[in-house]
């Protein structure tokens, strides 16, 4: 009897539990799970953007796509970027979560300046950038010339390879306060005991390092890793408001060759393979994150 | 101590370093016009003006973008909130079929990229004759916000105790009731970071504002000021400058008074970027 009521309590709970998910699973269905089966479908199809209109042509978009020296320019810029503004990113922000877990001046105020160029919107980012880069007025050249480093203003966005430099650099300064905040929770866990330990035994500040702190920050670095390279790899606002993808096609990644084909060159399911394809190639780092966060949880 | 002294002149010439864009965008924006174009640049400007504040909020559209920002921000954290916190509920504390897929979904669809959903998307508002809304906005930016949302809540419920809630449920109180009394209040900080990161997430978004929104009087901030850069021929530095120190003001305001939430909500499951 008291089994029956419990199992009846149990169905009436599982129940509940799905008509309060279900608001959710109708809003991820109509604005995501359907868009992102309709991608693969559009991308089998020639659609001009203005009418809307096509004509299915099967798997022709992909192997267009991987014939094209485009699609290969811009996987090397992706992985370019992506390579080069993430280790910015870790060296720089272990760097400086090393530094603010010591005990300096106004140390909250000194977080607070750091992590504020991540909250601030990309577009505010880069209208600042562009007029620090400013080649008549900008105050860069101008610290520059004044410390004698260059004799002559540098165009920082218009000419390669500096393009490339300064958006991996922009994106380095944007997205670092990231990894400092996420080091420097987990190095506030690390049991001062150990360190006590180092010392008695006699290591240095660099052995102490890379013996005890790198070591306790390894899972968390993997994790880390993984998200910023996913969320680099797809960044689309910084890039296309520094540079536009220029000098050309030379800091022309794959989110901004999805959206030229789309909107500038109106073909939507050549871009929509495009973007496919893109995603295809994230999968591999999005499966590996997605693992290694359920392992953390377990 | 002179090492003290030292170590702390380094850290500082870093932070100060990293700030100096931010300096250097709100001393812009003070500056006259003619002082803009002074070779050398003063670091500190000789004469504060306002000007371009003033002339920010009368001859620009600026005021319009703000507040289609205000508001399309506004709706989509209410609507991602609360829909994210009976989901996160749900997923936390029920048992059903479907459930660790669903949780699987929320977080791939975390790392999904925007450029892979907006072909369609854009395809769809148009079709539902939505483009050129702000509704069409407060849509497209669930496809971002909810996973995010219900990522970040799903982590605060699940640090609640569940013995809360059963000796509520002893006491014979339903489960919406014991919903409402327990858990809500214990999850209120949770929703409140939550609130913060996806109002700031929105106030910020640029892609899907710029592929669904071409006209003036429907513009978020981010499209509107950029627009503002493009559409000038004579590029005025100085108001741009005052228009991002505007556009940053709410992050400010976030900042300076609900820090506390800010890092809560970080160390519960990152932050968006």
């Amino acid at each position: 009897m008291i089994k029956n009521q419990k199992a009846k309590l149990e169905r009436q709970y599982a129940t509940l539990g799905m008509m309060l998910i279900a608001p959710t699973v109708l809003v991820f269905c109509a604005v995501i799970v359907y868009p992102l089966v309709s991608a693969i479908y559009l991308s089998l199809f020639d659609i001009y953007t203005p009418t809307l209109q096509g004509e299915w042509v099967g798997l022709d978009n992909y192997r267009e796509l991987l014939g094209k020296g485009e699609f290969w320019t811009s996987l090397r810029n992706n992985i370019i970027w992506t390579v080069g503004t993430l280790s910015l990113q870790i060296l720089f922000g272990i760097g400086m979560a090393l530094v603010l877990h010591q005990n300096i001046w106004f140390r909250s105020l000194a977080r607070s300046l750091i992590l504020f160029p991540y909250f601030v919107s990309t577009v505010v980012a880069v209208l600042v950038w562009r007029w620090l880069f400013n080649d008549l007025y900008g105050i860069l050249n101008h610290l520059m010339m004044a410390a004698g480093l260059i004799d002559m203003p540098i165009d920082y966005l218009g000419s390669m390879p500096n393009a490339m430099i300064s958006v991996i650099l922009v994106g380095a300064w944007k997205y670092f306060p990231f990894v400092v905040i996420a080091v420097l929770a987990r190095l506030q866990t690390i049991p001062d005991a150990l360190y006590e330990a180092a010392r008695i035994d006699g290591a240095g500040p660099v052995a102490r390092f890379f013996d005890i702190t790198l070591p306790q920050l390894r899972d968390v670095l993997v994790v880390i890793i993984m998200l910023r390279a996913i969320w680099d790899f797809k960044e689309f606002d910084l890039i296309f408001l520094l540079t536009g993808g220029g000098p050309v096609t030379s800091t022309q990644t794959l989110p901004l060759l999805v959206y030229k084909e789309a909107f500038s060159l109106n073909h939507m399911g050549m871009a929509a393979a495009y973007a496919v394809t893109m995603m295809a190639v994230m999968l591999v780092f999005m499966i590996v994150y997605i693992r290694k966060t359920r392992e953390k949880e377990a | 101590m002179i090492r003290r002294v030292l170590f702390n002149l380094m850290a500082w010439t870093i932070v100060l370093a990293v700030a100096f864009p931010l300096f250097w965008m709100v001393v812009t924006s003070l500056k006259p016009q003619s002082e803009l174009f002074r070779r050398p640049p003063t670091i500190l400007p000789e004469t504060l003006t306002f000007e371009h504040y003033w002339q920010l909020l009368v001859e620009t559209n600026f005021l319009t973008y703000f507040q289609n920002s205000v508001v399309l921000s506004v709706a989509t954290t209410v609507v991602v909130v609360s829909i994210a916190t009976l989901g996160a509920y749900s997923i936390v504390r029920f048992k059903y079929w479907g459930r660790e897929s669903l949780a699987f979904l929320v977080l791939f669809t975390y790392l999904l990229p925007s450029v892979v959903l907006i072909i369609p998307l854009y395809l769809m508002l148009v079709g539902l004759g939505l483009s050129n809304t702000i509704l069409s906005l407060v849509i497209a930016y669930t496809t971002f916000a909810l996973p995010y949302a219900l990522w970040l809540l799903r982590s605060f419920m699940a640090g609640i105790p569940e013995d809360l809630e059963s000796a509520a449920l002893v006491d014979g109180a339903s489960r919406m009731g014991a919903f409402r009394d327990v858990i809500l209040p214990q999850l209120l900080p949770g929703i409140i970071s939550t609130a913060l990161f996806t109002f700031i997430l929105s106030w910020n978004e640029y892609l899907y504002a710029l592929v669904l929104v071409n006209s003036d009087n429907t513009r978020p901030l981010t499209t509107g000021v950029m627009n503002m850069l493009i559409s000038s021929f004579n590029v005025e530095w100085s108001l741009l400058m005052a228009a991002s120190v505007m556009m940053s003001v709410p992050l400010i305001i976030v900042f300076a008074f609900l820090q506390s939430y800010l890092t809560r909500g970080f160390g519960a499951g990152g932050v968006k970027g």
